[in-house]
């Protein structure tokens, strides 16, 4: 697949044939393996937050079927499909419990897995889920917006954004954001969340964690605390001066909190 | 056979909304607030009256569309104004381009509907099929993504449920219906034309040309009509048969008055509403992300930033006029906007042909229908200057006496068991008094009886 490389921060990923489907993935550092999974954009990067994960944990970012360099492939439809699909890279990766981190879109799928094997985690984190119902805040329908406006809703420190912003003249840039946004879209048009969440996630057991960011415009700061809620001794932590885009905005003061809270659950 | 056919097409636009300026779509987001439901019914009245009265003037057609959360095309449900336009006429065929198939639940409905249409006109309808703008997508669960897929296979069990006997089952990867059993079935054979749609994707040509279904090219400028009817030509050849030309039909919004200037000074403002306005859609809205296949995406934007294309919200007046999007003028500058499409483009039919633009009038949409009808149709009809539909049969007996003389006695006349009875009775005679008492002297009903 002719996938655009980003200006900043691009590597060149490794691939692993997932049930057929070749995977790209990236993966850094030694110790305890920490499963991140991203959200809708900010693919095809090895990001500040990444590289500083990797200075302690054994950290592996893999592109989600449908994003960066992992095509989109037909059996996809549902978030049981990421489920299966996550649980079979793992065997190819041979690693049976490891933490799961995942931010957004990421965030969802994560309690998808969780929600499904709860007990191959050691710990689960949740960085500004999206995937449950907030029945009196709907929040802002992303697909509305145009790239200007949903960036600016993703981003409050708008010098972060200029570091992995693509050139908005570049026609691939902007195909490439089409695809991964029509992937997005097949997964949680309709509807915006999963009810079954709400039951499915009170078998948790592991230790889990609710990342908030100070200022959220994209999604309301109260899908957090409902995850927190909803999931049995949840604790939350909130990143300063941050939007919904905080991996990007604090990478090290994001990784700092998640990995204290990691190395305090080994 | 005439030269060219003539559809009315109304839209149905509601006009009393506040200044584009104040709004950043007149879709999915413009609120329902600015719509008065009481200019509503003055509205849909007149257009409807507008609709039923294209039979008297000589179209071909009349036409509806399905669109959802807008100004520009308050119709939302389009087989309930074809089927108030279905009876008040009598011979004209009524065209809904079309029904939104893969929104629908499930599509059997839609072939149910159609059917009812087509049946209750006695075998006038033409069954359009779209996927609905991107900006539908919004008010509904089905994802853009599955757009495309879903309209094939709506589109393929509706033509099985409209030609095959039921039951059967219907076993797809979007749908699946148990029994499929569509009553009534359609009067036309082998089922109602179908129309689709269409803004240059490959795609569709090719299912237009392979299944032999009209192509309807939506507001475009004539290089891409050209572009598109010569594909459809080239996939017909492929299919092993030469394109007919009512395969090809065009939608050109049209205007017609006493002079050009006059022409110009009245529609000018209409159509700039039309597009300027009743288009005005957010990109964003118009293509939420998996509407348009990564390569239609591809094709679309390369288009818009190698050649300059524009979004129709973008189109001055001067564009609509030079690049054919719409044709104004005196009978004779139509008429020769017209020629082009038919000779040189080789379209065998116009819609939008003297219909309302943009929210006009109603005298001015009168108006408008007049000229066109008595001054342009003639140009492009044989000597009697009839519609083809009047020189062909009915496709059933319009009165009582011709329908009996043409059914003769039913295979299956109607029966029901009745007590004490040996054999059914036939409920067309049963009443009589020699067939009734019989069996009402059984059981209760006697004792009933012998009250008396």
């Amino acid at each position: 697949m002719d996938v655009p490389k980003p200006r900043n921060y691009y590597t060149q990923p490794q691939f692993i044939d997932v049930n057929g489907l070749s995977t790209a993935y990236r993966r850094k550092g030694s110790g305890e393996p920490v499963l991140f999974l991203h959200g809708a954009g900010s693919t095809r990067m090895w990001l500040p937050m990444y590289e500083r994960f990797s200075e302690s944990v054994d950290f592996i970012a893999p592109e989600h079927p449908g994003f960066g360099e992992t095509p989109r492939p037909d059996w996809l439809q549902n978030f049981n499909d990421l489920v299966i699909h996550y649980d079979q890279f793992l065997a190819e990766l041979d690693i049976l419990d490891f933490h799961l981190v995942g931010w957004s879109l990421g965030g969802w799928t994560a309690a998808e897995f969780a929600s499904y094997y709860p007990r191959r985690l050691k710990s689960l984190t949740l960085i500004v889920p999206i995937g449950l119902r907030l029945p009196d805040n709907p929040g802002v329908d992303f697909f509305k917006l145009l790239p200007e406006e949903l960036v600016d809703l993703l981003f409050n420190d708008k010098a972060a954004l200029e570091t992995v912003a693509p050139d908005p003249d570049d026609f691939d840039e902007i195909c490439q954001a089409h695809y991964e946004a029509s992937t997005f879209a097949k997964l949680i048009w309709s509807p915006r969340y999963n009810l079954a969440l709400e039951h499915r996630l009170q078998r948790l057991d592991c230790p889990a964690l609710v990342v908030k960011a100070e200022d959220d415009r994209l999604v309301p700061g109260a899908m957090a605390d409902r995850f927190a809620e909803v999931i049995p001794g949840a604790g939350t932590v909130t990143i300063p001066d941050t939007g919904h885009a905080l991996c990007i905005e604090r990478p090290n003061d994001t990784a700092v909190a998640i990995l204290k809270f990691i190395q305090e659950n080994d | 056979m005439n030269k060219l056919k003539f559809y009315f097409f109304h839209l149905m636009p509601y006009g009393f909304v506040p200044k584009s300026s104040e709004f950043d779509s007149s879709w999915v987001t413009l609120s329902n607030e600015h719509y008065d439901p009481t200019r509503g019914h003055q509205l849909y009245n007149e257009y409807i009256d507008l609709l039923v009265a294209a039979e008297k003037y000589g179209y071909d057609g009349a036409i509806v569309n399905e669109h959802h959360a807008n100004a520009y095309g308050t119709m939302p449900s389009p087989n309930l104004i074809a089927a108030m336009v279905v009876t008040r006429t009598q011979r004209m065929p009524v065209g809904i381009v079309g029904n939104a198939i893969p929104l629908h639940g499930n599509p059997v409905r839609v072939a149910e509907e159609i059917a009812m249409l087509d049946v209750i006109s006695g075998g006038r309808i033409i069954s359009g099929f779209v996927r609905g703008i991107g900006c539908e997508y919004f008010n509904n669960p089905v994802p853009p993504t599955d757009s495309v897929e879903r309209f094939w296979e709506a589109n393929e069990l509706i033509l099985k449920a409209w030609t095959e006997p039921g039951p059967f089952t219907w076993q797809g990867k979007h749908y699946y219906i148990p029994n499929v059993n569509v009553w009534p079935r359609p009067i036309q054979k082998p089922h109602p034309p179908v129309w689709l749609p269409g803004m240059g994707s490959l795609e569709t040509l090719r299912e237009c040309a392979r299944n032999r279904y009209t192509y309807m090219m939506i507001f475009a400028p004539t290089w891409m009509c050209k572009w598109a009817f010569d594909k459809l030509k080239e996939e017909a050849e492929i299919c092993g048969y030469d394109l007919p030309r009512d395969q090809c039909m065009a939608a050109i919004p049209t205007y017609v008055a006493e002079t050009d200037k006059q022409a110009h000074r009245e529609a000018k403002a209409h159509m700039q509403w039309l597009f300027n306005t009743g288009l005005k859609i957010k990109s964003s809205h118009y293509f939420p992300p998996g509407y348009m296949s990564d390569r239609s995406f591809r094709g679309y934007w390369s288009a818009v930033r190698d050649k300059g294309a524009k979004a129709p919200m973008d189109l001055t007046y001067d564009d609509l006029i030079k690049q054919g999007y719409i044709i104004v003028g005196s009978p004779q500058t139509v008429a020769e906007g017209y020629a082009e499409y038919c000779d040189e483009l080789g379209a065998g039919g116009v819609l939008c042909a003297g219909s309302p633009s943009g929210p006009m009038p109603n005298w001015m949409a009168m108006k408008n229908m007049q000229i066109f009808a008595e001054e342009v149709m003639p140009l492009f009809r044989e000597a009697d200057g009839k519609p083809d539909y009047l020189r062909e049969g009915q496709k059933i007996g319009a009165t009582n006496a011709e329908r009996s003389a043409q059914l003769g006695e039913p295979d299956n006349p109607p029966t029901a068991p009745l007590q004490g009875m040996d054999d059914v009775a036939d409920l067309r005679t049963i009443h009589l008094p020699e067939m009734i008492d019989a069996s009402l002297y059984e059981g209760v009903t006697r004792e009933l009886m012998e009250k008396d």
